[in-house]
């Protein structure tokens, strides 16, 4: 199986929990004989690496500097990712069975990738936007949420981790509760239902 | 012909939604494609009343949701609504087995979407650029406009060619962004002489409701903010007033309108100048029609697709010496140049034309036979598919030709799989 990770961070980029989460989360895929390619932003080592651990990384930035904020610059960087991802598409692996899409920042480029290459993802929702603006009601606030509910219709499942979380992800956005899949990182359990989550979704059960 | 052929526009405008010159440029280029045997598609805005999906003329039309996003500025807006117009062309494409050739993006205002599926489906991807962020505002001043700006380079850099209406806008923005001279083309911008054709009407009675029969008709049309000039034209009242007697009819609305007026009632000249501000563009035509002359004084013109509505009108044109105008018109032959932010000069111009119907009519002749010539929707749709043809046949030497061939396999087997 191959898969794509799509991130704002990943080491050595970290802005809170979600980068070392996931730079773990890889290494045991690729334990598991599961083919990772992670994509993520850096603003200049960007390219494709390999890291020991046989993760494969691809890093992009954004091509326009300028912005007024971080809904446009996530817009735009957007279809980077889609490109990098394209690119692996095409050129190294000729198939990527699922994306992992992390948070709402990449969830445009999952979408279009799935209408266009069939590629089928899921969205593990580390925290919503509800949480982060306290409910907050500003179009800016909106537009995320607006995001966030894209992810959660277009996903073939919606991983979660916390019982909270999906209870909280079913509240806000109406998500059928057999549509989220909880998996707690703590668990001993925690690669055997990630794998298994990404099994049925690679293989069309749930999209 | 162009049966194998298989053409995406992406652009916000299309009929009935009119914003600007976007619209009705692609609504003709698309036509004129579908006419001459390409595949056209058409992925645009929605709009009150319009259908999801309809075909135009042969041209299958695809409106997308784009008010779902709450948006805190009209940037962001633009961005969220390329989300949702690249899915639903990407799904498009997929329902239509891969076979599109070429994206054709019109404006930064569907940069994203463009550059997105160009890549996702590797096909070559062309820009149109009707116009800049810093020609508009003569200079990057904001951040908001310097991140329109790299998003339009940005767009130039991904696009196999950037195509311009004018020579003016294919000089404009190659210094605009650093483009190579080999990228950019041109391929003017085009007008229909069909809705101007009169089919022996007497408007004399239209015209009894704008000017008195022994006055001659001096036509403005546009926005009235200040690149268009029309302060000039009325400091230029007096002048002609001296040798012709004329009515001068402004069409449009701006923020300069108050002012304006403010002006012709301090010049006295409120019984000569009348305002009308928005009018139905069968009322447009018809006074396009009877216009004597018609005035274009603009400071700053990408194009000037007026001067040819006039001229396709059978207008004699006044036009000032810049941009895209200055390409427009051959000065004595069909049409007069003035110097720009003149109004001596201008009020030059249009007495030359009104006081010598001689003049006036081998004006009219010589730029009717001009736009038919040059300025047609069919010679503009075969030019165009000309360059898509080079492109394609570039494109399938690439290693991207290839290789697409290759997942091409791949996806199909995957769709099987689905079913």
């Amino acid at each position: 199986m191959q898969a794509a990770i799509f991130s704002w961070e990943y080491p050595p980029r970290i802005v809170g929990q979600l980068a070392d989460y996931l730079k773990d989360l890889a290494v045991q895929l690729v334990k598991n004989k599961v083919g990772v390619f992670v994509v993520t932003y850096h603003d200049y080592m960007t390219g494709l690496h390999d890291d020991p651990e046989g993760v494969k990384i691809y890093r992009v930035n954004n091509p326009v500097r300028t912005h007024i904020g971080v809904l446009t610059w996530v817009l735009t960087l957007n279809q980077e990712v889609e490109r990098a991802a394209s690119n692996i598409y095409y050129d190294v692996t000729k198939q990527i069975d699922l994306i992992d899409v992390h948070d709402w920042h990449f969830i445009p480029a999952a979408v279009t990738l799935k209408k266009a290459l069939h590629i089928p993802f899921v969205y593990s929702a580390e925290s919503l936007e509800d949480h982060r603006s306290h409910g907050a009601n500003s179009p800016f606030n909106m537009a995320i949420r607006s995001i966030e509910w894209l992810g959660t219709y277009e996903a073939g499942k919606l991983l979660a981790k916390s019982d909270w979380m999906k209870d909280e992800i079913s509240r806000i956005y109406r998500a059928p509760v057999e549509k989220i899949k909880v998996i707690s990182p703590n668990s001993a359990r925690w690669m055997k239902d990630i794998l298994e989550a990404y099994r049925d979704v690679a293989g069309g059960a749930t999209h | 012909m162009n049966q194998d052929l298989s053409v995406m526009m992406l652009t916000w405008e299309f009929p009935p939604r009119i914003i600007g010159g976007i619209s009705p440029h692609v609504y003709y280029l698309s036509k004129s494609l579908a006419r001459n045997g390409a595949k056209v598609y058409v992925v645009t805005c929605d709009f009150p009343g319009a259908p999801q999906h309809e075909v135009v003329d042969g041209v299958q039309v695809l409106r997308i949701d784009s008010y779902k996003n709450p948006s805190p500025d009209f940037a962001t807006w633009v961005y969220l609504m390329n989300v949702n117009m690249q899915k639903e062309a990407a799904a498009l494409v997929n329902s239509l087995g891969g076979k599109i050739d070429v994206f054709h993006a019109h404006d930064w205002l569907v940069a994203t979407a463009g550059i997105g599926l160009k890549h996702v489906f590797r096909k070559p991807l062309f820009a149109t650029m009707h116009s800049t962020e810093i020609g508009r505002r003569n200079g990057i001043h904001f951040d908001y406009e310097k991140m329109i700006h790299e998003t339009e380079a940005w767009l130039t850099y991904e696009a196999w060619k950037v195509i311009c209406c004018s020579d003016y806008m294919v000089s404009h923005v190659r210094w605009a962004f650093g483009l190579p001279e080999d990228k950019l083309v041109m391929v003017p911008n085009g007008v229909n002489t069909e809705v101007y054709a009169g089919h022996g009407e007497d408007l004399s009675e239209f015209r009894s409701k704008f000017a008195l029969p022994e006055e001659k008709i001096v036509l403005f049309v546009g926005r009235l903010v200040y690149e268009k000039g029309v302060h000039v034209l009325v400091n230029a009242v007096p002048k002609v007033l001296e040798k012709a007697n004329a009515k001068f009819i402004i069409v449009g609305n701006g923020y300069m309108k108050e002012q304006l007026s403010g002006l012709v009632k301090s010049m006295g000249l409120v019984h000569k100048v009348l305002f009308t501000g928005f009018v139905d563009d069968e009322t447009l035509r018809k006074l396009q029609r009877c216009a004597d002359v018609s005035v274009v004084p603009s400071l700053f013109e990408p194009f000037g697709i007026v001067a040819l509505e006039a001229m396709a009108a059978r207008s004699p044109v006044v036009v000032s010496d810049t941009g895209g105008l200055s390409e427009i018109v051959e000065h004595d032959i069909s049409g007069v140049k003035v110097y720009v932010n003149n109004p001596d000069s201008l009020a030059w111009g249009i007495n030359r034309i009104l006081i010598d119907d001689g003049f006036a009519n081998w004006l009219r002749t010589n730029a009717f036979k001009r736009v038919q010539e040059k300025y047609n929707w069919d010679k503009i749709g075969q030019q165009t598919s000309n360059i898509f043809r080079t492109v394609l046949n570039e494109y399938s030497k690439s290693f991207w030709a290839q290789k697409n061939e290759m997942a091409g396999s791949i996806s199909s087997q995957k769709i099987d799989g689905d079913v």
